[in-house]
């Protein structure tokens, strides 16, 4: 199952992602959070602090840069790219930093 | 690999996927159709948070991006502020979440609404959308 968590900036979006997710997982579920805001701080409300927030945004602005040649699939992705938050959820931050594309 | 590209890819196996997109209708706007099973729209009760979830459903609805559920947030008067959401939402599934000092609290710590506050108002308003998915 694949659910997506829109809303305005300041809506409750991250926290509503991060008390679904950790439910789930406490319900048995094997659970991924993907952080696709632009300003990544699911780690936080996950519970992972925001020194593992700020590390895992940092490889994903590595992996912008153009270090890997072809698309991982998401399980490398999660595996390179991701860490562990509380209740066994998988987190992963997939944000697009703000960069010109090229060509 | 963009979000809407990762969410496109498909196959996360057994996995559960929870994806906070960016705020706005960007990440919607650009995902292809039918990429996901359920699409939650959080909202406060303002006009403009409303507006963004008006067309933020138009757009999961067109594209059939799954069954589409409303968090109305931060609400503090629950037959006004439900008024309002039905006004500018229509006849939609909403699960109401209480304004809530501990979510502000847990902000401002910088750490989970579940690990500052395990029994807060809120935090049982969002654990209950798990029981909607079952």
């Amino acid at each position: 199952m694949k659910i997506a968590v829109t809303g305005k900036g300041g809506s409750g979006k991250t926290t509503t992602s991060a008390a679904l997710a950790r439910t789930l997982a406490r319900r048995g579920l094997a659970v991924v959070a993907l952080d696709c805001d632009t300003n990544p701080n699911l780690g936080i409300s996950l519970g992972v602090g925001d020194q593992e927030t700020e590390r895992l945004l940092t490889l994903r602005e590595r992996l912008d840069e153009g270090g890997v040649e072809h698309a991982p699939g998401w399980d490398e992705l999660m595996e390179r790219f991701g860490t562990d938050a509380p209740d066994g959820v998988r987190l992963g931050v997939i944000t697009r930093i703000e960069n010109p594309e090229p060509g | 690999m963009s979000a809407e590209q990762l969410l496109g890819s498909g196959d996360f196996g057994t996995a559960t996927v929870v994806a906070d997109l960016e705020a706005g209708l960007g990440t919607l706007s650009r995902l292809e159709a039918e990429k996901v099973d359920l699409t939650v729209v959080v909202v406060e009760p303002t006009p403009r948070s409303l507006d963004v979830g008006a067309r933020a459903l138009s757009i999961a609805r067109e594209k059939q991006q799954g069954r589409t559920l409303v968090v109305a947030n931060k609400v503090r008067d629950v037959d006004a502020d439900l008024a309002r959401v039905r006004e500018w939402l229509g006849d939609v599934e909403v699960v109401v979440v209480p304004e809530d000092d501990a979510v502000v609290e847990a902000d401002a710590r910088g750490i989970a609404l579940f690990d500052h506050d395990p029994g807060s108002p809120a935090l049982a308003s969002l654990a209950s959308i798990a029981d909607l998915l079952v």
